[in-house]
């Protein structure tokens, strides 16, 4: 298994033909205390950089973005009723499966991801 | 003249010296003097008296009815004085929404309050804390319930023509469409509706009772609605609430309506008030504002605005409803009008609406004026005559009885409250058996 | 305090109604609610406690100070809740004979004129019920604009930055994408970017003028030309129209449609959130697609309800939030056209004066004058203290005035935006000004007091991300 992170501060942990995603710790810490993550439907395609979902805050509403492209096949539904799950790890508190198609080149891993937050 | 100004010549000069100028026009210098009006086309300004002349004399070129036999969305009920008195509160009245919570407990309790009546009222899990009228609701239910692959609302031609109409207004430019079914003896027709629904249908909308009067099968719509995966929504006149199957017990996703019945005078048509209700699995695709209860860093019971994330101000372009005001000071009224009258007083009323409505709906009867429709009706009947309805509303008219609402040249949609008496639907009759 | 439910007792009651003096008639049983009616049971004296005892926690504009930016809670003058009350306007149905509405109907049609007058527009209709109801109507209106001249591509519609939420929202519901174009160094639209997003897919630009932050916009001839040669629309927000009602209009400044808020300029309540009432003025190549029923007077001055066949149809039930009108005709017969043009001098010589002898600590814009509001910028002083606009705004409401709009418009950090409206006096105009330079003070002398404000309030700071995440929204009997 890798994980990958994504600009736009999602991960991807990859095993053969899914990835599992989330948002990065970094991420979690600026949206605050999330009040509610807005699962994507399983089924639905998804590329990557578009929108694979929202979680909302108090007062913002974030997108996030798809790290990688695919079939979204399962979501992870203890996040419904306790979003606050990512802020409490956000590396353990997967959002959805994506049955993965392709993977970008631009995504990075764990040392170039934090050289990237600290840049 | 008066301008509810607050400070003198003096003190205005005070206030040019401070900021450092020498005119009011000179705190305008901004605005392109080529664009600067000379003077408004308006009449001078009034004294407060003349101003109170003037809007009496208008109110007195209005008609007010002894008795009013008409309905078709707008109802004369009575108003318990307390509603009134102590609505009329100016802390109330003056405030605005209650986005500092700290200092708008009271307002923000009493839409609390509202919610939880309005969820016992239709059996749903949870109300926002009101639209701007029964219409805009169910054209909000509408916008609630549409997803990508399913965009057919249908309907039946026995809701309200104003609902309707703004239903089709809010679907012509969001690539939703409104079918509209042929109800049978002025209700929904079952089997139609079985034949129409399918997988572009996002849900079915009617109402109960029905522009009619009539009683619908709700439970069985919302079957229908369900097996073919659509949302069932429905319209509900929330008096009729008190006594009928709830929302909730017909099997509805979301429950609306115009809360008007409940305390607010007909008014020539507003301000009224949306109420909106659904299950807990529909709360999030909830438009409009919602109070929640939490408690401050004390521990103590506290109330704030909450699931804000759904609403414009946040989600701008990606909302689900542009609303922002809503009828917050009416919602208050109606859950002043649900405390004041408590659940036998609402049982009376609704009963008392039925009974008279029958009563006089027996007495035309006997005169000529037959019910059209088959189906039980709550508080409103359609009569059918070889007398022209006009000719029947004229003569009321002078009797000083607003009579039922033309449907055509030869039908009439009567409407009872309890408002009504013996003697006034008698006297009714009495004019009507007199037309020729 | 107690919930109502909380005060229930069964078998109390309070409203009681006379018993029907005919049969007894029962509707069939399956059509019957077989669920307990779960509404509270007080009687009349625990009734007129709860709900004063519910007022006395709410804070109007007769409670004080009320600054809060782009909504102008002016003060609701109390001729127009007693004329609204008459019987004569409260008793009438509304699908009665026209010919027994006059009165109500040359109410419509006067307040229409008056309000097409001070806009410059050609054409009124009344029906939307608030300001965001009104964005709707005005931009279906220009839909039906477009599409009548079969000019079918113009699907979009330009927003600034700096617009209020409802703006894009309300494009969306009328089926528009949405172009957001930045604000300029001057925090006006930024010419350079609007010329860039312009083209044959406009449909419209939505403006505020004067500004979310308060300031006219200077290039507002500019950006009409670049609109108009596009082939588009140019769509007024009237929320801010009481910095210039009578001194200039929208109408004069280029705009082809408006929505107006006669709960903010007209001085009708805004009663804890509504009802409001948003009216659509448009230039007379768009009056045929208003939503009707219009009123207009024929030849022998009778008032008569009128519909175009072109009409976008209806946005609302019967003709709208009638009560409104009614309260806001009486504020502008009484005003007149003198009045109407000193309201709005004073509300902007109202919110110079307090900017002026705070901005030193308090930073807005620099070298002009604000229009009737004016956004301040606490960034700096966060920085210095950790003190937030937040935690300015919560100390306001222990000294006993309402907070200022926070947090908007999102393009300043840490915003505050200020309106104290024409009616507000100078003595609490002074005393506000003492107080906030006291609560600049206070901030570098004891930071962590103001940021656990208020302390003397009804509640202290409440737990919002608890309510979002286990939403609590009725009442359930422990």
């Amino acid at each position: 298994m890798k994980i990958l992170f994504s600009k736009s501060h999602e991960w991807a942990a990859i095993e053969g033909k899914t990835a599992r995603v989330g948002i990065s710790d970094h991420a979690q810490k600026e949206l605050g205390d999330l009040v509610f993550v807005n699962l994507p439907e399983v089924g639905a395609e998804v590329k990557a950089g578009e929108v694979l979902c929202d979680v909302e805050s108090v007062k913002a509403v974030s997108d996030l973005y798809a790290p990688v492209s695919g079939k979204v096949v399962a979501v992870n539904d203890e996040l419904e009723g306790a979003p606050e799950l990512i802020n409490r790890d956000a590396m353990k508190a997967w959002i959805c499966e994506i049955e993965v198609s392709e993977v970008p080149s631009d995504l990075m891993d764990e040392e170039g991801y934090q050289k990237f937050i600290k840049g | 003249m008066s301008n509810y100004l607050s400070v003198t010549e003096r003190e205005t000069k005070e206030m040019l010296e401070s900021i450092g100028v020498k005119s009011l026009d000179d705190l305008f210098d901004d605005i392109p003097k080529d664009l600067k009006l000379k003077k408004l086309g308006l009449p001078e300004g009034k004294s407060q008296q003349e101003t109170m002349e003037f809007m009496r004399a208008l109110s007195k070129k209005n008609k007010v009815y002894d008795v009013i036999l008409r309905g078709a969305g707008s109802y004369d009920h009575y108003i318990p004085s307390m509603v009134k008195n102590l609505s009329s509160r100016s802390e109330f009245i003056t405030a605005y929404t209650p986005y500092q919570a700290e200092m708008s407990q009271g307002i923000l309790q009493a839409i609390f309050e509202y919610q939880s009546m309005i969820c016992n009222l239709t059996g749903m899990d949870v109300s926002n804390a009101s639209v701007y009228n029964g219409a805009n609701a169910a054209a909000e239910a509408m916008l609630m319930c549409t997803e990508r692959n399913r965009r057919t609302l249908i309907t039946f031609d026995n809701i309200r023509p104003d609902t309707l109409k703004v239903l089709k207004t809010y679907a012509a430019r969001r690539e939703i469409k409104v079918e509209v079914l042929s109800a049978k003896d002025g209700a929904a027709d079952l089997k139609a509706l079985k034949a129409a629904v399918g997988e572009d249908t996002s849900c079915v909308y009617i109402e109960q009772p029905n522009y009619f009067g009539l009683l619908e099968d709700a439970e069985e719509i919302g079957k229908i609605a369900h097996e073919a995966k659509a949302k069932f929504v429905m319209g509900c006149n929330p008096i009729s609430l008190a006594i009928l199957r709830s929302p909730a017990e017909c099997g509805a996703d979301v429950a609306v309506g115009d809360g008007q019945p409940l305390g607010l005078p007909m008014a020539f048509g507003g301000p009224y008030v949306g109420f909106m209700a659904c299950t807990n699995k529909e709360m999030r695709k909830m438009p409009g504002r919602i109070v929640g209860e939490t408690t401050d860093h004390d521990g103590n019971r506290a109330y704030v605005l909450t699931l804000q994330a759904r609403e414009q101000h946040i989600r701008r372009e990606k909302a689900f409803s542009n609303i922002c005001s809503n009828q917050a000071y009416c919602a208050l009224v109606v859950s002043m009008y649900l405390s004041a009258m408590g659940p036998d007083g609402m049982k009376e009323v609704a009963e008392s609406c039925v009974s008279y409505a029958h009563y006089l709906a027996a007495e035309l009867e006997k005169i000529g004026l037959k019910r059209r429709d088959k189906g039980e009706f709550f508080h409103e009947f359609v009569t059918v005559s070889d007398i022209p309805a006009d000719k029947i509303l004229k003569a009321l008219d002078k009797a000083g009885i607003l009579g039922g609402l033309k449907l055509s040249a030869n039908e009439i949609l009567w409407c009872v409250t309890e408002t009504a008496n013996k003697a006034q639907l008698d006297r009714a009759v009495d004019v009507i058996r007199r037309v020729k | 305090m107690n919930l109502i439910f909380e005060i229930s007792e069964p078998g109390k009651r309070c409203a009681t109604i006379r018993k029907p003096d005919v049969g007894k008639v029962s509707i069939g049983k399956k059509y019957l609610r077989s669920e307990k009616l779960d509404l509270p049971e007080v009687s009349e004296v625990d009734f007129a406690r709860h709900y004063t005892a519910l007022s006395r926690r709410a804070f109007g504009v007769d409670n004080g100070f009320y600054p809060l930016g782009s909504c102008t809670m002016k003060y609701n003058p109390k001729i127009n809740e007693e004329v609204a009350g008459l019987e004569g306007f409260t008793q009438i149905h509304p699908l009665q004979p026209e010919s027994t509405v006059q009165g109500a109907l040359e109410v419509m049609e006067t307040l229409s004129g008056y309000l097409a007058e001070i806009t410059g527009m050609d054409a009124v209709t009344l029906q939307p019920n608030a300001g965001a109801h009104g964005e709707y109507t005005g931009l279906q209106l220009i839909a039906a604009y477009h599409a009548a001249r079969k000019d079918y591509k113009r699907t979009k519609v330009i927003v600034p930055d700096s617009a209020h939420g409802t703006n894009p929202a309300s494009a969306v519901m009328a089926g528009f994408e949405i172009i957001n174009v930045p604000s300029d160094e001057e925090k006006g639209v930024d010419l350079k970017a609007l010329k860039e997003v312009v083209g044959e897919d406009t449909a419209a630009l939505m403006l505020t003028n004067p500004t979310t932050l308060g300031l006219f916009e200077k290039n507002i001839k500019a950006i009409s030309k670049i609109i108009h040669d596009a082939g588009g629309l140019l769509y007024y927000d009237g929320a801010n129209l009481n910095a210039v009602m009578g001194i200039v209009r929208p109408g004069d400044m280029g705009f082809d449609v408006v929505h107006l808020n006669l709960h903010k300029t007209f001085s009708t309540p805004h009663g804890g959130g509504g009802p409001g009432s948003g009216p659509v003025g448009c230039k007379k190549e768009l009056a045929a697609f208003l939503p009707g029923p219009l009123v207009a007077k024929n030849a022998r001055g009778v008032y008569k309800f009128t519909e175009s066949r072109k009409s976008i149809g209806k946005v609302a039930s019967f003709y709208g939030n009638f009560g409104v009108y009614v309260r806001a005709l009486a504020y502008i017969v009484t005003l007149g056209a003198e009045g109407i043009k000193s309201c709005a001098q004073h509300a902007v010589l109202n919110a110079n004066y307090l900017k002026a002898n705070i901005e030193d600590l308090y930073p807005t814009e620099k070298g002009r004058h604000c229009m009737h509001e004016f956004v301040v910028s606490m960034q700096e002083l966060k920085d210095k203290t950790g003190v937030s606009a937040m935690d300015i705004a919560k100390t306001m409401i222990d000294r006993g005035y309402h907070p200022p709009t926070m947090y908007f418009p999102l393009i300043i950090h840490e915003a505050l935006m200020f309106e104290p409206t024409e009616t507000e006096n100078k003595r609490t105009l002074d005393e506000v000004i003492k107080a906030l330079r006291e609560i600049y003070e206070e901030a570098f002398k004891d930071p962590e007091y103001m940021k656990a404000a208020p302390h003397h309030a009804q509640i202290g700071r409440p737990d919002e991300v608890k309510a979002a995440r286990t939403p609590i929204v009725r009442y359930v009997k422990p």
